[in-house]
């Protein structure tokens, strides 16, 4: 059973203090960010040869 | 018999206006069909996702209204719809940021899309007010928490007596009139001149712009 009243989890690094809910999302977006850049895109079979150009 | 409109349209007022909008949005690139090769990334699939956000945001947030402001706390139904309009926020705002980064990376000001840039800036600034009152209007004690943390906020840099984030009522009417209304005129500016200049070609590829 989790209280709603709890405080919660930080992480403090410095003069840096941030909850480890929001650090979570942080990192899950940047990893999203980088899916999104090494994860290929599907293409239509008949546009692979010309690339597609508009 | 009536004429042929002209090509020119002879003055008119819907003739101009005609003219304006084939002069800011190239024909054919309002809603193309096909796009460079480049943008096949899903990098590139960010922008759509923040405007599908922001229309599920814009959804759910009407029918709160109709419910009023705290109908999610007396029905069941209001608590989902509540729900639905936190997490497609959250959604929106994590959509919009990647979304940026990405932009910023590819230095996407550039060949003369600086407006475009700059009204994506303001769209998110805007975002962000509007989110912000969205937890004034809350209506339960954590939005009484926030109001009482961030009124020192607002008064410190003289705002506070015509901004009064204490008052529940004014900030219901910016989170759902004032605030929305700019946030959808500023994103409405700024597909149109994403669609005036095209995607940014990638870094050393300008030329295929």
């Amino acid at each position: 059973m989790v209280s709603v009243f709890a405080a919660g989890k930080y992480v403090s690094w410095g003069v840096v203090s941030i909850s480890l809910t929001n650090l979570l999302v942080i990192i899950g977006m940047i990893v999203v960010f980088v899916l999104a850049l090494v994860i290929p895109f599907p293409h239509d079979r008949d546009q692979s040869s010309d690339g597609g150009d508009a | 018999m009536s004429s042929a409109p002209s090509a020119t349209g002879g003055g008119s007022w819907t003739a101009g206006l005609r003219d304006r909008m084939s002069r800011t949005v190239p024909e054919g690139q309002l809603l193309p069909d096909r796009q460079p090769a480049y943008v096949a990334s899903w990098i590139y699939v960010f922008g759509v996702l923040t405007l599908a956000g922001l229309v599920v945001v814009v959804g759910s947030g009407i029918v709160l209204a109709m419910g009023g402001a705290t109908w999610w706390h007396t029905s069941s139904l209001g608590h989902y719809v509540n729900s639905v309009h936190l997490w497609s926020t959250e959604l929106f705002f994590a959509c919009m940021v990647i979304h940026l980064w990405g932009k910023f990376w590819m230095a996407a000001w550039r060949g003369r899309r600086g407006l475009t840039w700059v009204t994506g800036v303001v769209a998110f600034v805007a975002s962000i007010g509007t989110a912000f009152t969205g937890y004034l209007t809350q209506s339960n004690f954590d939005s009484q928490w926030i109001s009482g943390e961030a009124k020192d906020g607002i008064n410190s840099i003289g705002i506070g007596s015509w901004f009064n984030v204490l008052n529940p009522a004014q900030m219901l009417m910016w989170h759902i009139v004032l605030l929305p209304l700019a946030v959808g005129a500023i994103t409405v500016l700024h597909v149109v001149m994403v669609r005036r200049r095209g995607v940014v070609p990638p870094l050393g590829d300008e030329a295929s712009s």
